[in-house]
C-alpha cells in the first residue's frame, strides 16, 4: 500500500511537471469582437479561455459583394485596427491556427456613423492633436471671423465636434467593457456544462428506450 | 481540436459526415442495452473534458479523453463522441454544425484505433503493462486526432508537413498528460470493475 502511495506521488509529480512545461499556446475556440469608432475599426481576437490571439490573420470583406478589402495581423495583444476602407457593412474573418476561425460583422449604419464622426474630428486635430477640443474650437472662430461674429457662439459643426469627441472619450471605457463582457460570455458556465451532461444522459436514455423496445420484440 | 465552421470545403465536410455516419451506425448497432449507461458516462466525460481549461502559465490546456473513450467503447465511441460534440457545438459554438461530421471522425476514429491496439493488453496483461497500454492509448488518441485534423486542413491549402508539425507539437504536452490520466483511469477501473473492459458487442 505504501509503495502504491509512493508511486502515486511520483506520477502526480510527473503530471505537475508536464503542466509546468507546456511550451506552446494551446488553441481552443476563438472569438473576434470589433467596433468602429472615429473612422477606424478596432478588432480583437481571443481564445475562449481569455488568452489573446497573437499574430493571427484578419481578413476584411465587403459583406455585400464579398470582395476582400484588406488583410492584417493582430499584434501582441491580439488587437488589430484599420481605417474604414469603404462605407458598407464589413465582415471580419479571423483565422487562428489549427482550423480555428471566427467571424464578426459590422453593420453598415455603425460603419457610417463612425465615418461621419471622423470628419469633424480630423479637422480639429490636424493642427494640434494633443490640444483639448475646447481650445481647438476657440481657434476656429479666429479663422472664420465672419461666421463667429454673426452668431457670437459656436457654430453647429463645432458643437458637433466637441460633443463627438467628448462622447468618444466617455464611450471608450464602455466599449472596452463590452469587449471584456463579450470575452467572458464565450466561456462555458458551470450550469451549461451540467445541463450538457443532462442532455447526454437524456439522449442515451432515448437510445435505451428504443433498444429496449427492440429486445422485447425479439424475445 | 474542433475545426470551426467555414474553414473546410464542401467535399471534405461531406466526406467527414459520411464517414462519421458510418461509424455512428456501426456503433449504434454494437451498442448493447447494458452498455448504454457506460456510453453516457464516457460521453459526458468527453463533453466536460474539453470545456474545463486548466490554466498553466500564459496559456491553458484541456483534456480530450478520446483515447479513454475508445479503449472502453470501441466502435461505440462514434455515437458517444458525436453526441458530446453536437452538444458542444449547440451550447458553446465549439466547432460547428457543418464541421460536426469531420470533427466526429477526427476524434472518434483514433478512439476506435486505440481500442483495437490497446483494449486486449489492458484487459489481459499484468498491472504495469496494462498501465503502459493505457498511457499509449491516451497518447495515440490525441496524437492521431491531431494528425487527422492536419490531414483535413491540408485541403485548405496549407502544406501537410507544416500543419501537421504545428498540430502535433502543440498537442505534445496534452498527449503526455492525457496518457497519464488514461493510464490511471484504466488501472483503477480494471481493479474496481474489470467487466467494463470486456470485449464490446459480446455478452
Amino acid at each position: 500500500m505504501k509503495a502504491g502511495f509512493k508511486h502515486l506521488i511520483f506520477y502526480l509529480l510527473v503530471a505537475f511537471l508536464c503542466l509546468i512545461f507546456v511550451p506552446l499556446a494551446h488553441a481552443h475556440k476563438v472569438n473576434i469582437y470589433a467596433y468602429a469608432e472615429s473612422g477606424r475599426v478596432y478588432s480583437e481576437g481571443y481564445f475562449v479561455d481569455g488568452t489573446k490571439a497573437k499574430n493571427s490573420v484578419i481578413e476584411v470583406f465587403d459583406e455585400k459583394d464579398g470582395t476582400k478589402l484588406l488583410e492584417g495581423k493582430t499584434d501582441e495583444e491580439g488587437k488589430f485596427s484599420f481605417q474604414i476602407p469603404k462605407a458598407t457593412s464589413l465582415k471580419l474573418v479571423f483565422h487562428a491556427s489549427m482550423g480555428h476561425q471566427a467571424e464578426f460583422t459590422l453593420g453598415e449604419d455603425e460603419v457610417r456613423a463612425a465615418m461621419d464622426a471622423k470628419q469633424p474630428l480630423k479637422a480639429s486635430s490636424v493642427k494640434s492633436p494633443s490640444q483639448s477640443e475646447v481650445s481647438a474650437a476657440k481657434k476656429t472662430p479666429k479663422k472664420e471671423r465672419a461666421e463667429a461674429a454673426e452668431c457670437k457662439g459656436l457654430s453647429e459643426s463645432e458643437i458637433e465636434t466637441i460633443v463627438g469627441s467628448a462622447m468618444d472619450k466617455k464611450l471608450q471605457p464602455l466599449m472596452r467593457m463590452i469587449v471584456q463582457l463579450q470575452e467572458s460570455s464565450g466561456k462555458p458556465k458551470i450550469t451549461e456544462i451540467i445541463g450538457g451532461i443532462g442532455y447526454i444522459i437524456g439522449i442515451l436514455g432515448i437510445v435505451a428506450y428504443f433498444k429496449a423496445k427492440r429486445s422485447i420484440k425479439t424475445d | 481540436m474542433h475545426i470551426s465552421e467555414g474553414v473546410l470545403s464542401a467535399p471534405v465536410l461531406i466526406a467527414g459526415a459520411v464517414l462519421s455516419l458510418g461509424g455512428v451506425s456501426v456503433g449504434l448497432k454494437k451498442m448493447s442495452y447494458d452498455k448504454i449507461p457506460q456510453v453516457a458516462v464516457l460521453s459526458s466525460a468527453f463533453f466536460v473534458a474539453s470545456l474545463i481549461h486548466v490554466p498553466i502559465g500564459p496559456s491553458s490546456v484541456h483534456l480530450v479523453l478520446n483515447g479513454l473513450v475508445g479503449v472502453f467503447l470501441g466502435w461505440m465511441a462514434f455515437p458517444s463522441i458525436f453526441v458530446a460534440l453536437a452538444l458542444q457545438a449547440l451550447l458553446f459554438q465549439f466547432g460547428g454544425f457543418t464541421s460536426l461530421g469531420v470533427n466526429t471522425f477526427t476524434m472518434a476514429a483514433p478512439a476506435v484505433i486505440a481500442y483495437y491496439l490497446f483494449n486486449y493488453p489492458i484487459r489481459k496483461a499484468r498491472h504495469t503493462i496494462s498501465m503502459l497500454a493505457g498511457f499509449f492509448a491516451g497518447v495515440i488518441g490525441v496524437g492521431l486526432g491531431a494528425l487527422f485534423v492536419a490531414i483535413a486542413l491540408v485541403t485548405t491549402g496549407e502544406s501537410f508537413t507544416n500543419i501537421s508539425k504545428i498540430m502535433v507539437l502543440a498537442h505534445l504536452p496534452v498527449m503526455v498528460i492525457e496518457g497519464i490520466v488514461t493510464a490511471f483511469c484504466v488501472v483503477f477501473l480494471k481493479k474496481v470493475k474489470p467487466e467494463i473492459l470486456e470485449e464490446v458487442g459480446k455478452r
